[in-house]
This record gives structure tokens, C-alpha cells and sequence, in this order.
């Protein structure tokens, strides 16, 4: 089945992107021509979870769909217990309300902006050990979303095991660029928790954020030593066996369009989930999803560990990221799971950071091609408590690949506007914020070229 | 439809909706087969489910009158809607489609998505309540209880005292007390002045009750789906108004009380249902909706507002706990599929047929003795345990072993909305008994036909000719804390 979408014209994108302020998220979806805003919820499903939703059963209670994924949380992930969501930041929410007290100290390897928030609201305090590299964007590494072992263990001793409830691995590191972690990491992280026993007598707990666990179980298969012979399937049941419990928004490898779940591996824990599941989202049973949505998320539970489709998959990305590389054009190395990152710093490097770089790059890709991306730099890192703003070192555009979307021919479009656009660098202005909501700026933010007639420029290929 | 009277009496004996439809509305596109089990596979089932309703996989469950929400069919326009979803995550077509059919239907200019009713509650709440807060409602529905204590306030119910008489026979026995709202809200903490430097809202300063809103609920659910009146929405609005107070439906089950109206209030027969619910939107500053009731969706939700300000402090929660604010934890299709919904639920043809359907049932079941909650409200029929089994004492459950009975029976599954539900007194740690006892049979809207309500019917009359053998249960294990879902019985 497939979706028609609009070739848009040149005066039509300019009249558009005005209009939205140039501001990406306040374009309307149809007059977009390829969006890569986001990975999340953005799937195409198959035909298998499509017949799925046709044997939705939607009962409050004992749903059959509830019981097939259970039985694939199961299966594919190996936890005991599973807890459905509407979507991720559902199942964050009610993790860092279960676990977290106010003190506490929750060590992850770079920060999400939902799942900082939570852990915030909870009482708790986020503090990064990813390595250092993965601040870096031109650095190559081929797991640039490790722990560092020294600075989790630094914090263990500072603050002591009991302020820790539990160690947050995101696997893939999306701030970092969709950067995996290497199974020897994961193992290394697990030895390092049991080492230092609460004063319940238990190891430190480690959760998995998994919303892309499998995209960084294909990462292992293919970088890691003694790791190219084996499944996605066992190898991402290797991974969660160093885990107590995960977060998971279903609307990323589980490929559905709605979704997600907490899963643990203790029983009191998972009592806890299924008493405050009941406030936020819905019975346990069904947990704020339709079970039309349970069956499609089960469905591509199974689906996500084919190892021909994430070849597949993280290959499409990569296709993406070796055009731009090969054109010279600056991006993040090495190329992430789910997304090619462009460095706007040192691709608009006439701008100034002050005058939003990726802002201005990502406003000027959809005018020359109808490609809409997502600025990831300083206007999303807001403004600090004294009112500056971050200034943060990744300053970034996003071309997020939904999942069994786009062909490869879209790709070559955008490499082609991405490359165009960077031989004529030169004619793009930075911004200036004319609108600045309090919270959330990047979401509603409005902006103007410092250099109206530069922006505009000559018109490109697809003009 | 036949002229209908619009006195005040309602009951089944004068204009009866039950008998005023003719067949349903709709034919069968898309079927769900069911399996009728024998007796002697429920007796094994309930046995192993620990006489526990709630834990009965779905397929053991002949006809399932548990819930009203999310289990309805949806239209074939809603299917083909569906396949019709934007999925982009900003700016998705399916959002400005449930933005104008809300703007049409309800005529509010602004509206979040959210997964469903309680997810609206809970971004509301967290954007205008605050500890020691006080909220007023005709009754609060159980999740609607739980996210205002949540925020650290008190839940206040205010509705007219007939509301708990299982007999009063009032047309709209869902009214919010007026006398005692106008008596809340005088009492109310004024805005300080600008020389206490207090924020006006906690209103810091002054003696009484900080109140940042009223609700009231229609239909008013846990009064067993019973109507407001246009009358008293308006009244209640003019005394908001005076106190400067901002008043919100929980608008789940807006279209059966439009209906209620209409046949029941003076001066609303002639009048569209659609002017009707305009009409009842018109006075009040915004609502929650649960879309798995009235916007006859299996999953979705919203708040409806006029206030941009208040939109906007509202998206910043909304962010947080559902999604981006224009698609709020719900896939492109789901909002596609709600929009339809909420054009479809005020067909006048629809409405006659649900409201009908349900009284329906309930008037076969007094033809066959059994006591129910009068008069029937709009998506479920009451079964008064305390009169149907009268020889049982509280402490054995009369509901619970009545609803357990009802699927032994026929494979009918009820819920219990009595003594197990709840629970017991925090500090005394004893049971505590409310005033009704009751299995609640509730209707999904468009699945089953009135064949299907007969074996009901049938089954509670098959229950009451034996109910002298009914010994009731006894807990084997029981949960510290929302025992229902869990519990395990043994019988007596």
C-alpha cells in the first residue's frame, strides 16, 4: 500500500516556510515532499501487522492481544514482566515515578530530552558518563555510546549505591547521533553494578532504554569481535540479560505507529507499574493502547529481528551518510542507526552559533527540495537558569529515515539538495528569533534571515 | 422518531425509548465471532480465575458488558479512515481533521489530542490544580477522583442528593446541586490584591477554599449514566461566572445526555441534537473527553479549550506525558477515526437506537422482576445486588458473587461496582460498605444486537429463580491495594 505524496514548487515551499516562521516543526505535513522530522511513529507497517489490526480485541480486560506481547516481550527481550504504554515517555514516566526518589542520582549515557525531564520531575538528577567522545562530532568511533566505566564508578562512590536507583543505557545514544554500545561495555557495566550492593543486599539495577536496541544489536553483529555469526535475535537477548527491566517506545524498532511498554525482570517492581499504569495510561491489561495496537506492536516485535530487514535498514541510512561523506559535505561520524546528522557548525561555519546555524540550514533545505529535517542545536538546548543560552557543541540538523518508508531514490534527492546546498553555502544567512515561547522553544520558535535576499539565493536543481 | 412528551416522568411506562426506535441504524459490515461455552467449562474457568471477573481471558466471555470504553464498533467510514492516517509527527492532516470536526461539533477553536480521557485529566489537572486545591463536580468519576488527589486536592462531589436513591425516578438525576456549588464557590479564597504581592492563583492571603475549577460530568457516570439538564448547565454557568471560576465538562458521554435532553427537558424536542450539544458546550470554558465513549473510537482522547493562553500552558504538559500537541500520544489514524466518530455520535437516528437499546435491556429485565437502578441511564443497566439477593450479608459480596453467578450462567461478564470495589478504610483497615451494591452491565455502543440482550435478560432471570442457592465468597488472597483487579475468592 503506499501513500501519495505532493512535489511541491519552489515559490510554493517559499510562501510555506515564511509562513511556519522557518521554523521546520510548524510546516504542515503536506506540504512536505520527503519528511525525515522524526523516526518515531513514522513506520510503515507490514501486511502481517496490518491483518493484525484487523483481530484487534479491544476487551478491558484479558485482551488476547495483551497476552501475544507479553509472550513476545518474552520471547524476543527475555523480561519476566511486561507493562504496555501508550508510548515511551508513557513508560518513562511511570519507571522514574516508581523508582526515583528525590536526591537520587540517575547516571545514562547522554541525556534525552523527555526522559531528563521525567527524571527531574521525579527528584532525581541526571549525570552523564557517556565516553567523552561522543561529544565530538568528527571523531570515529564504532561504539561512541559507551558507559564510561570510570565516571559511573566515580558517582557509585561519591553518592553511594542507594542514591542510585537504577543506571540508565540508552542503546542506541540518540543525542549522540544514533551511536551504539558494544556488548563487552554492556558486560562491563553489568560486573561494575554487581559489585556495589545496595543495602537491600541487591546490585545496583541497570535499565535499558531499548527503543533502538535492535539497530544497536545489528552495530555489534557487524563491529564487534565474535559477534558476525550470530542472530540479531540472540544477540539482542544477550544484551537485555545485562539489564533488570527496559523503557521502550514501540514507535522505533518496534516499527507500529503508537506504542510502548516497561519491562522488568522483579516482581515488585512490575506490582508497582501495574497500581500507577491504572492513573496514567490504562488497565494493565491494555495500557492506553487499542489492542488492535498491542497486536501490530507484537507483531513487529518479531519482525524487528530479521536480520535481512535491519541489513536492510541501518544500510538505507548508511547510503544516505556515505553520498554526503563522499561529497565532503560535514556530518557526524560515523554514521548512527537511524539518522544522518549534518554538522551545521562546521557546514555553515560563516555563521555564527548565536545565529542558529542548523536552524538556518534546516529552513534552507526544505526550500531547496521540500526535504524537512530537524534542527538539533542551540535553539533546542534552550536557554539555563541565568537566561543564557547553551550554546551547546553539537549543533545539528537531523534527516531522520523512517523505517520501510522511503527508497533509495529519495535518498539520492536528498543527497542531492544536501550536496547542492553545500557547494553554495555561502548565500545562507544565519537567523535571528523574532518569537520565543518560554518552554519547548524549538517546537513553536519563529525566525528571520539576518540576510532576507542572500537566504533566498539562486534556486536549486529541483526549482 | 414519534413525538415525545417532555414532562418530567421518564420511567419505561410513558414515552419509552425502548419501544420509540425501530431496528438499528446500521447493518453488520465486519464480524467478531464469539464462543458460547457450557456451563460446566465456566464453572472450570471462573474456578481458575479465582471467581475473579476480571481475570477471565477474553475468550472465555460470551457477551462482555464490562466497560462501555473502547469497545465499540467503528463505522466503515471509520475504517476507511484509518488507512487514511498522517503519521507525521508535526503538522499531520488527521489533527487539523479532529481540529475542525471538535470546532464543528463542540465549538471550541482549540483542541490537544491526548491517548484518552484520564491522559486529558491528567494534563488539565497538572496545568490549573495545586496542592490544597478544592474541585467541585456533580460526581467524580474514579480516575477523575484519582488525578485531582493526585495533584494533592480534593475531589468534592456536589450532585442533587437523589442521585444516590437506586429508586428516585428523576429525569435528570445527574444535576449538580446548585445550592451547594453557589454555597462552595462564596466560600472561596478572593484574589489577594496587588499589595500582598500574593500570585492570584492560589490566591495567598486570604481565609477559604482555593478553587481553580468546577466540573461536571455528563452523563454522570458513577451515578449510573444519568443526564444533566440543559437548565442546570446553564444555572451552574451563570454561578461560575460570578465567582470568576472556569467550568469544564468531562464531556465523555456528551451526546447521550444531549439526547436526554431532548427527550426529556422542556422545549428541546423540536430542536437538532447538534443544536443541542452546541448549546451545552456554550457554557462552559472547555472539556475532557475519553473519544472511547461518545467518540466511538477504541483508543483517544482530548482537551477542548477556548483559551489560548491556557492552550498554550496546557501544550507544555501535554508534551511531557502524551506527544507533540498535534498528534498527543495518538497515531494520525486514531485521530482520523475520532474525528468521524464524533460526526456519527450526533445522529439523532444513532442516538434514539443507543439510548433505546440500553433501556431496552433494562425494561426486560423489570418485566423479569429483577431490581435494577431506576430510571435507566444512557450506556449501562444497574443490577441492585442488595434487593436482588437480599438474604446475603455484606461482608460475602452480594455483587461479586452475583456478577460471578451472571457468567456461570450465560457467560455474561458484569463488573462489580460495590464492597470489593471499595476497598477498605485506609486507617481502620476495615471493609468498607457503600450505600449501593451493584453489577454493572454495560453496553458497547454498535456491537451487539438485541438477541444478544435477551440471553442476558435470560441469564439474570435464570440467576434470580435460583438465588436462594447463592452462599456469596470469601477472599482466598486479597492485595493491599486495588484489590478488584486481582483479587482471589472461594466460594461459600
Amino acid at each position: 500500500m503506499i501513500e501519495p505524496i505532493k512535489m511541491t514548487t519552489r515559490p510554493g515551499r517559499q510562501a510555506e516556510i515564511e509562513r511556519a516562521g522557518f521554523n521546520t516543526f510548524l510546516l504542515d505535513s503536506d506540504k512536505v515532499y520527503i519528511d525525515l522530522l522524526t523516526d518515531s511513529g513514522t513506520s510503515a507497517m507490514s501486511d502481517n501487522q496490518w491483518a493484525g489490526m484487523m483481530l484487534g480485541d479491544e476487551a478491558y480486560a484479558g485482551s488476547k492481544n495483551w497476552h501475544h506481547l507479553w509472550d513476545a516481550v518474552a520471547e524476543i527481550y527475555g523480561f519476566k514482566y511486561m507493562c504496555p504504554t501508550h508510548q515511551g515517555r508513557g513508560a518513562e514516566h511511570l519507571i522514574s515515578q516508581i523508582l526515583i526518589r528525590p536526591g537520587d542520582y540517575v547516571p545514562g549515557n547522554m541525556y534525552f530530552t523527555t526522559t531528563r525531564e521525567h527524571q527531574e520531575r521525579a527528584g532525581g538528577t541526571f549525570v552523564d558518563i557517556v565516553i567523552d567522545i561522543a561529544h565530538d562530532a568528527q571523531a570515529e568511533h564504532p561504539f561512541k555510546g559507551n558507559v564510561d566505566l570510570g565516571k559511573l564508578e566515580a558517582l557509585i562512590k561519591k553518592v553511594g549505591p542507594d542514591k542510585i536507583p537504577y543506571v540508565s543505557v540508552a542503546v542506541t545514544v540518540n543525542m549522540a547521533g544514533g551511536q551504539p554500545v558494544s556488548m563487552a561495555n554492556l558486560r562491563a557495566v553489568r560486573e561494575l553494578c554487581d559489585r556495589y550492593l545496595r543495602s537491600d543486599g541487591q546490585p545496583i539495577r541497570i535499565l535499558f532504554d531499548a527503543t533502538r536496541c535492535v539497530e544497536n544489536a545489528y552495530f555489534i553483529q557487524r563491529r564487534e569481535d565474535g559477534y558476525k555469526d550470530k542472530s540479531l535475535r540472540v544477540i539482542l537477548r544477550e544484551m537485555m540479560s545485562y539489564g533488570d527491566g527496559c523503557t521502550m517506545s514501540g514507535k522505533k524498532d518496534n516499527l507500529v505507529n503508537i506504542g510502548g511498554f516497561a519491562a522488568t525482570n522483579e516482581k515488585d517492581v512490575y506490582d508497582k507499574l501495574t497500581q500507577l499504569v491504572v492513573v496514567f495510561e490504562g488497565m494493565p491489561t491494555y495500557g492506553g493502547l487499542a489492542g488492535r495496537d498491542m497486536e501490530a506492536m507484537a507483531r513487529g516485535i518479531y519482525e524487528m529481528v530479521d536480520d535481512d530487514y535491519m541489513a536492510f535498514r541501518i544500510g538505507q541510512v548508511q547510503y544516505l551518510g556515505q553520498q554526503l561523506i563522499d561529497a565532503g559535505v560535514p556530518i557526524v561520524r560515523p554514521v548512527g542507526g537511524h539518522a544522518v546528522f549534518l554538522d551545521a557548525r562546521a557546514f555553515l561555519d560563516h555563521v555564527p552559533q548565536s545565529e542558529y546555524p542548523a536552524q538556518a540550514l534546516a529552513a534552507a533545505l526544505y526550500l531547496d527540495s521540500g526535504v524537512r529535517g530537524m534542527e538539533r542545536g542551540n535553539v533546542s538546548a534552550g536557554r539555563g537558569k541565568d537566561g543564557k543560552e547553551h550554546f551547546p557543541k553539537l549543533e545539528m540538523v537531523r534527516l531522520t529515515i523512517p523505517r520501510r518508508v522511503y527508497t533509495d531514490s529519495h535518498m539520492d534527492v536528498v543527497a542531492d539538495s544536501v550536496i547542492d546546498l553545500y557547494e553554495r553555502r555561502k548565500s545562507i544567512s544565519g537567523f535571528k528569533m523574532i518569537y520565543e515561547p518560554p518552554q519547548l522553544r524549538f517546537f513553536t520558535a519563529r525566525f528571520e534571515p539576518v540576510r532576507r535576499e542572500g537566504f533566498w539565493g539562486p534556486g536549486g536543481r529541483h526549482s | 422518531m414519534a413525538e415525545v412528551k417532555t414532562g418530567s416522568r421518564t420511567g419505561p411506562d410513558q414515552e419509552d425509548p425502548a419501544w420509540s426506535s425501530g431496528a438499528e441504524p446500521f447493518k453488520i459490515k465486519v464480524v467478531e465471532p464469539i464462543h458460547r461455552t457450557s456451563r460446566a467449562e465456566r464453572e472450570r474457568l471462573i474456578e481458575k480465575a479465582g471467581y475473579n471477573l476480571f481475570s477471565l481471558r477474553s475468550e472465555s466471555v460470551y457477551i462482555d458488558l464490562l466497560t462501555d470504553s473502547g469497545t465499540a464498533a467503528m463505522s466503515d467510514s471509520q475504517w476507511a479512515r484509518l488507512m487514511l492516517g498522517d503519521e507525521a509527527y508535526a503538522g499531520s492532516r488527521s489533527f487539523y481533521r479532529l481540529k475542525d470536526a471538535v470546532a464543528n461539533v463542540m465549538g471550541f477553536p482549540l483542541v490537544i489530542p491526548t491517548h484518552q480521557g484520564r491522559a486529558a485529566e491528567n494534563v488539565l489537572f497538572t496545568t490549573m490544580v495545586n496542592p490544597g486545591d478544592v474541585v467541585p463536580n456533580n460526581m467524580h468519576f474514579d480516575t477523575t477522583q484519582a488525578h485531582v488527589e493526585h495533584r494533592g486536592a480534593e475531589a468534592r462531589n456536589l450532585v442533587r442528593p437523589e442521585a444516590y436513591d437506586p429508586v428516585a425516578d428523576v429525569p435528570f438525576k445527574g444535576d449538580i446541586d446548585l445550592d451547594s456549588l453557589e454555597a462552595t464557590l462564596a466560600g472561596k479564597k478572593t484574589r489577594a490584591g496587588p499589595k500582598t504581592g500574593a500570585s492570584p492563583k492560589t490566591g495567598v492571603g486570604s481565609t477559604g477554599e482555593s478553587i481553580p475549577l468546577v466540573l461536571i460530568t455528563v452523563t454522570c457516570n458513577s451515578g449510573g449514566g444519568q443526564p444533566v439538564s440543559m437548565a442546570n448547565l446553564r444555572e451552574a454557568a451563570g454561578i461560575c461566572r460570578r465567582h470568576k471560576v472556569p467550568l469544564f465538562l468531562d464531556a465523555a458521554r456528551f451526546a447521550e445526555n444531549a439526547y436526554f435532553i431532548k427527550i426529556r427537558e422542556p422545549g428541546f424536542a423540536g430542536k437538532p441534537i447538534r443544536e443541542i450539544v452546541r448549546e451545552m458546550f456554550s457554557y462552559v470554558d472547555g472539556c475532557t473527553m475519553s473519544g472511547k465513549k461518545d467518540g466511538l473510537v477504541n483508543m483517544g482522547g482530548f482537551i477542548a479549550l477556548r483559551s489560548r493562553a491556557l492552550y498554550e500552558r496546557a501544550t507544555v504538559w501535554a508534551v511531557l506525558f502524551e506527544g507533540f500537541p498535534t498528534y498527543g500520544g495518538l497515531a494520525g489514524r486514531d485521530m482520523e477515526a475520532m474525528a468521524q466518530g464524533l460526526e456519527e455520535v450526533v445522529d439523532e437516528d444513532y442516538l434514539a437506537y443507543r439510548v433505546g437499546h440500553v433501556a431496552y435491556l433494562g425494561r426486560r429485565l423489570k418485566e423479569a422482576g429483577v431490581p435494577i437502578i431506576e430510571p435507566v441511564g444512557g450506556h449501562a443497566v444497574y443490577l441492585d445486588a442488595l434487593r436482588f439477593l437480599p438474604g446475603l450479608p455484606r461482608e460475602r459480596f452480594p455483587a461479586q458473587a452475583l456478577a460471578v453467578e451472571l457468567y456461570v450462567e450465560g457467560g455474561v461478564r458484569g463488573v462489580e461496582i460495590g464492597a470489593v470495589l471499595a476497598g477498605r478504610d485506609p486507617r481502620t483497615r476495615e471493609n468498607r460498605f457503600p450505600e449501593l451494591e451493584m453489577v454493572r452491565l454495560a453496553i458497547p455502543r454498535r456491537v451487539y444486537t438485541r438477541q444478544h440482550l435477551d440471553v442476558v435478560a435470560e441469564t439474570c432471570r435464570g440467576v434470580l429463580a435460583r438465588r436462594e442457592t447463592i452462599g456469596g465468597l470469601a477472599f482466598k488472597k486479597e492485595p493491599p491495594v486495588l484489590r478488584h483487579f486481582t483479587a482471589t475468592f472461594k466460594r461459600i
